[in-house]
């Protein structure tokens, strides 16, 4: 999937991943990568620059560790990154059952007839 | 004769100096505080690493491992570019922190060393609010400047900080705003410090009796340091905003 077409849901997608627990950035990256079967592979220049927007807006918050003798730091999803993902969760149903109601008028809910 | 190590050898050596060889190009593009940049690459090396072990456990020798890693990450300059924004703005709030810390402080020294000296005395046995002084006589004619100055540097300094913080959420702005904030809140405190200071000098020169001088030395020290350093911040303020787009 192209990077241009996650373009607007890149935060959604990170605050998903945190959403389960603390990750570190390489493990988000892959936690995206895994849960959508690799079809949305992140370019990872934009995650860490992205991890440090969102903490900046605390949505996210990070604490650095020592993993294996390398410092390694962690992210972890705040209260107001919890309320901002099911925020932005609810505005990508609308969003997809908009545009599935378009592309797929098969499969979108009947309207009632106008009289 | 001291030995001289030997180069390191073999795939994983050489799987290393291909992440370090990134890593090196990116820091060298980072703008911002060397503290913030250390960060960055620290945070990037984990990543790489860890990129690197998931690649060979997959089956991956360590050379094209690495090589897959790179890839992923992307080019080393797009990913500089890409964390810009963040580091001028982390430097932009660090900045504006550092103003609104040093002003009050800065405030209190020289409104001691004014109403300890001796101009001040009969405008005080008069009773009279500060805003009744006459500022225009004399060499303290600078201080009407002075306020007007914080009422441009104390906006800037708060804008600086939110547009680096948490109201960022919700007021979503330019990333050259926080440096061009920081720049100009650094450049009202250096006005401010060159007119006390001016002041200060030709009060010295007129009437040097009249001034408080156990105050006014502490004022002046500390209004020539933050001098250096606000020229010094905003200085850099404006060569980050530069490297933004």
């Amino acid at each position: 999937m192209k990077a241009e077409v996650l373009k607007g849901h890149l935060d959604a997608l990170l605050l998903a991943t945190l959403e389960a627990g603390p990750r570190h950035g390489y493990a988000i990256i892959d936690a995206v990568r895994t849960g959508s079967a690799g079809r949305i592979d992140l370019p990872t220049g934009t995650v860490y620059p992205a991890l440090h927007r969102l903490e900046r807006a605390g949505l996210v918050t990070s604490a650095w560790s020592t993993d294996q003798g390398r410092p390694r730091r962690t992210y972890r999803l705040t209260a107001a990154g919890r309320r901002a993902l099911g925020t932005q969760r609810s505005a990508w149903k609308e969003f997809a059952a908009a545009v599935t109601a378009v592309l797929e008028p098969s499969q979108a809910t009947p309207q009632p007839a106008s009289p | 004769m001291t030995p001289v190590p030997a180069p390191s050898a073999g795939p994983e050596a050489a799987a290393d100096r291909l992440l370090e060889g990134w890593l090196a190009a990116v820091a060298a593009r980072l703008p911002g505080l060397a503290r913030t940049r250390q960060a960055v690459v620290a945070e990037l090396r984990d990543g790489l690493l860890e990129g690197l072990r998931t690649h060979q456990a997959r089956g991956l020798a360590p050379i094209p491992a690495a090589q897959a890693t790179l890839a992923e990450f992307g080019d080393a300059g797009q990913v500089a570019y890409a964390f810009a924004p963040e580091l001028v703005a982390a430097h932009a709030r660090r900045v504006a922190f550092t103003l609104a810390r040093t002003g009050p402080l800065l405030g209190a020294l020289w409104i001691a060393a004014l109403v300890a000296s001796p101009l001040s005395k009969p405008l005080l046995a008069n009773a009279a609010a500060p805003w009744h002084w006459p500022w225009s006589a004399g060499p303290w004619v600078g201080l009407p400047l002075v306020g007007l100055v914080l009422l441009i540097g104390i906006p800037a300094t708060v804008l600086a900080v939110a547009a680096t913080g948490r109201p960022s959420r919700w007021l979503p702005m330019g990333p050259r705003v926080a440096p061009t904030a920081a720049a100009a809140a650094a450049i009202a405190g250096m006005t401010v410090d060159l007119t006390l200071l001016g002041m200060l000098g030709a009060q010295a020169l007129i009437e040097p009796s009249q001034l408080a001088w156990v105050l006014s030395i502490p004022a002046a020290v500390a209004s020539l340091a933050r001098l250096a350093l606000a020229g010094r911040a905003a200085r850099r303020c404006l060569a980050s905003r530069a490297t933004l787009a």
